[in-house]
């Protein structure tokens, strides 16, 4: 995805929530520190999470940092689709796809949420900046989104330590490509190009969603000040 | 009638091979040099011992990446011989063909690759017989999908039991088998992405599931 | 033999086989190249290898479900950048308002977003209410100068002359309470608005806990300082309420707004009957 793609868009500064900086940050810290664990031949410092794992036990903190790296991008998915089947600006396929899809991502966030707990990332607050709203622009989104999300998937398929996380990990991989080659036919390109995809580091990645300005910082609806209302 | 909106998007794909990676580029090719055969330690030299059930999650090691490999080589053989042959025969027209051939360049790489991989290993190609399903439409909807559909769940259902370095590999051979299923899928009008999930399958199940398409010969798998 | 019937036998000389200690992966190898053909006590599942089941999904993905919208869903969004408001989508068009990116609060300022059109060049414009006197109006701006987009299903409406105030939920009313409302002389207008900021941790009595900005204005107060905006607010004088005690504003006992700010995010529609 090259960024003259998203003509519209420019190059910015990090996103103002941190929603995406945390989640890289939480990534790279426990990517480092899973490393001197593993090599020092200890592990992981465990996570206790909301729900319960095979045999009641705990997640390693490197799995639970890509777990939260997954639900960004889901949050992201979800956001996307369900706006634009809000929005009502799409017709035919487009919009068979964003309800199908979209009603997937919030499958997706559900159950990441769930097994997340307490440990879960906080939902972002999007501005899609018309993306949503205009049929043409919202077909090249959603294709660059759902290729990025299966090479996310892909880029952090190795490092998960879990066998079940792993499991759950290819199971929603294995969509999201089929999402990908979905919308690509609509778009009128090649579904699938090369016999090989190729994985996304999650720094690209990440970039790559900080590129978009789509993640915003959360409207602030709230003050101190005195009212100086008419009383 | 299938509906398209026409837009000129960029090939991500090929965008993503451009663009700088953290990553090495190729897993595949790492992979490949590190060789998971060597000096034919396979698995008839193997650790298994008779009549002992295999631990839910087994052990990861080289030759049990062989082993599934070889397991998946059986389907990628099937797939690339399905589509070979339909596009030899060439009797299906439009999008269905257009699916074919570039479909059966991606199988020829997945076998090609994995062939490279087992070396003097690796499984021989089983005899096929797909019927109509090179020359008729709807057998051969039905054939790709079935097959593309098989192959996901069988490598998902492998994944937590391959080597990192394998898994690496497979991973990028999965998600183009779903974007297959998911096309041919559109082309014929059927929903293409239904499920939240790609449930795995066993191997058993996934032999089953390729007993059931009646394509290869039980002698051969 | 039928195939099936081959297939049966040869698991159950499988079963033997392994109870007789043969090695199953040898067995199991047959079709390798260069092995031997495979001999009639095959493995299980006749020829397949035996490989490690999958390991349970660690994520338990539920059916997905189609997204609820109702007809008492309601947009709003963030105001960005200044801008006039229109009265059409198209660049040129009276100029019947103005939207600025803050409140007299300091607050991010957001606007109601009631429909959307494309121009003649393809430019997106949102319809959007904002306040404006003598009642809130509705008007056009460009997409550019409105951020994102959130969704409420909540509605709030205060009944002047019943002096009550009632919070629906997805057209279900879940709170009720007394409220103090404008006098004669500074009555509270009535029309629709909603509610666009929280206003909490102020010290000052008089409006009690916490208070509610609105887009609503005094018709009368038109010289107010800060534009002479509607609140919705606690009090220092709770056995005023219910009453026509007020400059405009709406008054709750503390309690109540307490107990109300719970479940009003901010974007709610408000209709002020007379």
């Amino acid at each position: 995805m090259s960024l003259s793609d998203f003509t519209d868009l420019r190059l910015a500064d990090l996103d103002r929530d941190g929603a995406l900086r945390e989640a890289a940050d939480n990534l790279e810290r426990t990517s480092r520190a899973g490393f001197f664990a593993a090599a020092a031949g200890g592990m992981a410092a465990a996570v206790a999470l909301g729900r319960p794992q095979a045999a009641g036990a705990a997640l390693a903190k490197s799995d639970v940092a890509i777990l939260n790296y997954a639900l960004t991008l889901e949050y992201l998915q979800d956001a996307f689709y369900t706006e634009a089947q809000r929005k009502g600006a799409l017709s035919g396929a487009a919009a068979r796809l964003a309800r199908v899809v979209g009603a997937v991502e919030r499958a997706h966030v559900k159950a990441l949420r769930d097994t997340l707990g307490k440990q879960a990332v906080k939902r972002p607050f999007f501005d899609f900046r018309g993306v949503t709203e205009a049929p043409e622009r919202f077909t090249r989104t959603a294709v660059a989104f759902e290729d990025l999300g299966t090479a996310a998937y892909k880029g952090q398929a190795h490092r998960i330590k879990s066998p079940q996380v792993l499991a759950a990990a290819v199971a929603i991989h294995s969509v999201e490509a089929r999402h990908a080659a979905w919308i690509r036919y609509i778009a009128g390109v090649l579904p699938a190009v090369e016999p090989f995809d190729e994985p996304k580091s999650a720094k690209e990645t990440l970039q790559l969603v900080r590129t978009t300005r789509f993640v915003v910082g959360r409207p602030r609806t709230r003050s101190r000040r005195r009212p100086r209302f008419t009383g | 009638m299938r509906e398209r909106v026409s837009v000129r998007v960029p090939d991500p794909a090929g965008a993503v091979r451009a663009a700088a990676s953290d990553d090495e580029p190729t897993t595949r090719e790492r992979f490949l040099r590190r060789a998971i055969v060597a000096g034919g330690v396979l698995a008839t030299g193997g650790v298994i011992i008779a009549g002992l059930p295999r631990l839910a999650v087994s052990a990861q090691s080289p030759e049990q990446d062989a082993e599934i490999f070889n397991f998946a080589l059986l389907l990628e053989f099937t797939q690339a011989a399905l589509y070979a042959e339909t596009v030899e025969r060439a009797e299906l027209t439009g999008e269905l063909f257009e699916f074919a051939k570039v479909v059966a360049n991606h199988e020829r790489a997945h076998v090609d690759f994995l062939l490279e991989a087992l070396g003097d290993q690796a499984r021989e190609e089983p005899v096929t017989d797909f019927g109509n399903a090179t020359s008729d439409p709807d057998a051969f909807g039905a054939a790709a999908v079935a097959l593309e559909d098989v192959a996901v769940a069988a490598y998902n259902g492998q994944a937590a039991n391959l080597t990192k370095g394998a898994l690496r590999a497979a991973a990028t051979i999965i998600s183009v088998h779903a974007r297959h299923a998911a096309w041919v899928r559109s082309i014929i009008g059927q929903p293409p992405a239904a499920d939240a999930v790609d449930a795995p399958l066993t191997a058993e199940e996934t032999t089953a599931r390729l007993d059931e398409t009646g394509f290869v010969q039980e002698e051969q798998r | 033999m039928t195939r099936r019937g081959r297939r049966l036998s040869l698991l159950s000389a499988a079963v033997a086989a392994v109870a007789a200690g043969v090695s199953l992966v040898a067995l199991a190898a047959g079709g390798g190249r260069g092995s031997v053909a495979p001999v009639a006590g095959a493995g299980p599942a006749a020829g397949g290898p035996t490989l490690a089941p999958p390991a349970e999904p660690a994520l338990d993905v539920p059916q997905p479900e189609p997204l609820r919208t109702s007809r008492f869903d309601s947009t709003w969004a963030a105001v960005k950048s200044a801008a006039p408001v229109r009265a059409a989508a198209r660049t040129g068009a009276e100029i019947i308002s103005r939207l600025g990116p803050r409140t007299p609060e300091g607050t991010t300022n957001i606007v109601l977003a009631l429909d959307r059109v494309e121009d003649a060049e393809g430019s997106l414009w949102i319809k959007v209410r904002v306040p404006a006197l003598p009642e809130n109006v509705a008007g056009w701006v460009p997409r550019w100068a409105l951020g994102g987009y959130g969704v409420v299903r909540t509605r709030l409406v205060v009944d002047l002359s019943d002096r009550r105030l009632t919070l629906f939920r997805s057209g279900e009313a879940v709170f009720r309470a007394p409220v103090g409302i404008g006098t004669a002389q500074f009555p509270t207008p009535t029309g629709d608005f909603y509610v666009r900021n929280k206003l909490s941790r102020y010290r000052n009595a008089f409006y009690g806990p916490l208070a509610f900005g609105t887009s609503a204005r005094s018709t009368t107060l038109t010289d107010w300082p800060a534009g002479g905006f509607v609140g919705i607010h606690g009090t220092n004088q709770p056995g005023l309420i219910p009453g026509r005690v007020s400059h405009g504003c709406v008054r709750l006992r503390n309690e109540a707004i307490v107990r109300l700010a719970r479940l009003l995010p901010i974007g709610t529609p408000l209709r002020v009957r007379a």
